[in-house]
C-alpha cells in the first residue's frame, strides 16, 4: 500500500499536468499556470511530443485534406532557428531547456541578471541621455561661435610667408575668418599668419576717448553742446567700462591712433 | 483566458530569448498553416516549404508583434502573403479564390478541390494516423465525444461548450482532457512502434 502510494500520486500529478497540457492547448488555462507550464515544455521533450500529438488529433478530426501529419515543418523550422539570435536575453530561457541536474541553478542565475539588468538599465539610459545632451551643447556653441565669425564684417590681414628666403608677401583683405586656416610646412613653422581683425565695436570711439575729444575741442564747442555731451558720457560710463579694459589692448593700435591723432 | 492569451505568453517567452516557446507555436498551427497555403499551390511539400519559410519569417519579425492581434491572425498573414511572393517570383497564377485575409478560419469546401499529388507513403501514414484517431474517437463515451468534437471542429470555448452541454467548465476541461489522453494513447503506440519515425527522418 505504502508503495503504491508514490506511484499513484506520480499518476495524480501527471493526470493533472497533461490536464493543464490539454487545457493550455485550447488558451483556457489561466496566465500563471501557463507561464510554468512553457518552462517546463522547453526542457520536457516527452510533453512537447504530447503537445505536437494534441495537434495532429485536431488536424485528424478535421480531415485536413492534402496536410500530411507529421512533424517535419516544426523540426525544419527548429533547425533552422536553432542558427538564429535569440532575442532578449536567453541565457535563462537558454539554460532552462538544457535538461540537467544544474537547471535550476542556472534558471536562477539566470533570473540574478535579469534584476541587474532591469536596475542597471535607467542608469545606462541617463548616462547616454546625459552625453547625448552635453554633445548638443557643446555642438552648437561651436555653431554659434562659426556663425558669429562668418556674419562678422571681417577685415582681416594675412600674411604669407613663404619658406624660401627669397619670401613673396600676399595680404588678403576682407575674408571670412572660418577659411583662414594655418597651414604648417614641413619645417614645422606656419606657412602663413593671421593677425585677428579688429572687430566691429573698436570702430566705435570709446567713452574714455570720447571725453578727451571733448576736452580738447571745449573751446570751440559751445557751453550747452558740450554739457550735453559729458551728460551722454556720465551716462553711459557704467556699460563703456569693459570696453575701455579691452582697449588697453595693443592690438587696436590703428582706430586708438587716429583717435588720439584726433584729439590731438 | 482564451487562446490569444495563452499564445501570448509563449510568444513572450521567445521575446525573452525562449526559441523552445517558438517550437510549440510552430507544432500547434504548422497543420493549419500548411492547410491555408495549399490554397495557393497544389503541391503539398511545396506547401509545406512555404510554410516552413512562412514561420521562420514570424520568428524574425516576432520582436516587433505586439499582441494586437491574436498570434495566429498574425501568422495567417504572413503565411499568405508569402505563399503570394512564392507564386509571383515564379509567375504563376494563383487558384483564383477570394480570400479574407481578416478571416483566418479556412473554408473546407475549398480543400476538397484540390487534387493531392503527394507520395503515396507520406499519405497511407497521415490516412493511417486518422483511421487510429477516428476509430478511437469512436470509442469514446458520447459526453466525452460530443466535447472533443464541439472543440476542434466547431471551435467553441470550453465557457461554450459548458453552456451547449449544461455542465460545467471544469467538466468540460475534464471531459477533452480524457477524450485527448484516450486518443493520445493509441497515437503514442503507433508512434512508439516505429510508425511517423522514417517520416519524422525526412
Amino acid at each position: 500500500m505504502n508503495e503504491e502510494r508514490p506511484a499513484n500520486d506520480l499518476g495524480a500529478q501527471h493526470g493533472e499536468r497533461d490536464s493543464q497540457l490539454s487545457a493550455m492547448f485550447d488558451g483556457e488555462l489561466s496566465a500563471a499556470e501557463c507561464e510554468l507550464l512553457a518552462r517546463r515544455l522547453t526542457r520536457d521533450e516527452a510533453l512537447r511530443a504530447q503537445w505536437s500529438r494534441y495537434s495532429m488529433i485536431g488536424a485528424a478530426l478535421r480531415a485536413e485534406r492534402g496536410v500530411k501529419l507529421h512533424d517535419r515543418v516544426a523540426l525544419r523550422v527548429q533547425a533552422q532557428i536553432s542558427q538564429e539570435a535569440s532575442y532578449g536575453d536567453s541565457s535563462a530561457a537558454d539554460a532552462a531547456i538544457v535538461a540537467r541536474p544544474a537547471a535550476a541553478t542556472s534558471a536562477s542565475r539566470g533570473s540574478l541578471g535579469d534584476r541587474w539588468m532591469r536596475l542597471a538599465r535607467p542608469v545606462f539610459g541617463a548616462g547616454i541621455a546625459a552625453g547625448v545632451a552635453a554633445t548638443s551643447i557643446l555642438w552648437l556653441r561651436s555653431q554659434d561661435n562659426t556663425e558669429l565669425l562668418a556674419a562678422a564684417p571681417v577685415q582681416e590681414t594675412t600674411v604669407t610667408v613663404s619658406p624660401e628666403p627669397a619670401s613673396t608677401t600676399t595680404v588678403a583683405l576682407n575674408q571670412p575668418a572660418a577659411e583662414v586656416r594655418e597651414r604648417v610646412i614641413s619645417n614645422g613653422e606656419p606657412e602663413r599668419y593671421t593677425t585677428p581683425a579688429p572687430s566691429s565695436a573698436t570702430n566705435i570711439a570709446p567713452p574714455a576717448r570720447l571725453a578727451n575729444y571733448v576736452v580738447a575741442h571745449s573751446e570751440y564747442s559751445s557751453p550747452m553742446t558740450r554739457r550735453m555731451a559729458l551728460l551722454g558720457l556720465v551716462a553711459s560710463d557704467g556699460t563703456g567700462a569693459p570696453e575701455l579694459a579691452e582697449e588697453a589692448a595693443p592690438a587696436s593700435q590703428g582706430t586708438e591712433n587716429r583717435a588720439q591723432d584726433h584729439a590731438q | 483566458m482564451t487562446a490569444e492569451e495563452s499564445d501570448l505568453v509563449l510568444v513572450k517567452r521567445v521575446q525573452r530569448g525562449d526559441k523552445s516557446a517558438f517550437d510549440l507555436l510552430v507544432r500547434k498551427y504548422q497543420h493549419k498553416v500548411v492547410k491555408l497555403v495549399l490554397r495557393y499551390v497544389r503541391n503539398p511539400a511545396e506547401a509545406e516549404d512555404i510554410a516552413q519559410e512562412a514561420f521562420i519569417k514570424a520568428y524574425r519579425a516576432l520582436p516587433q508583434f505586439r499582441g494586437d492581434s491574436a498570434f495566429y491572425t498574425w501568422m495567417y498573414r504572413i503565411a499568405i502573403n508569402t505563399a503570394k511572393n512564392q507564386l509571383a517570383s515564379r509567375d504563376r497564377s494563383p487558384i483564383a479564390y477570394d480570400l479574407d485575409l481578416t478571416d483566418p478560419e479556412e473554408s473546407h469546401s475549398v480543400q476538397t478541390k484540390l487534387q493531392d499529388p503527394d507520395t503515396p507513403e507520406g499519405m497511407a501514414l497521415t490516412e493511417e494516423i486518422r483511421g487510429i484517431v477516428n476509430s478511437a474517437i469512436e470509442g469514446l463515451p458520447e459526453e466525452l465525444k460530443t466535447a472533443i468534437v464541439l472543440r476542434e471542429l466547431d471551435g467553441l470555448s470550453y465557457e461554450e461548450i459548458a453552456a451547449a452541454m449544461e455542465c460545467p467548465v471544469g467538466t468540460v476541461r475534464s471531459r477533452i482532457f480524457r477524450a485527448r489522453e484516450a486518443i493520445d494513447k493509441r497515437l503514442r503506440e503507433v508512434f512508439e512502434g516505429g510508425l511517423g519515425r522514417t517520416e519524422e527522418m525526412v
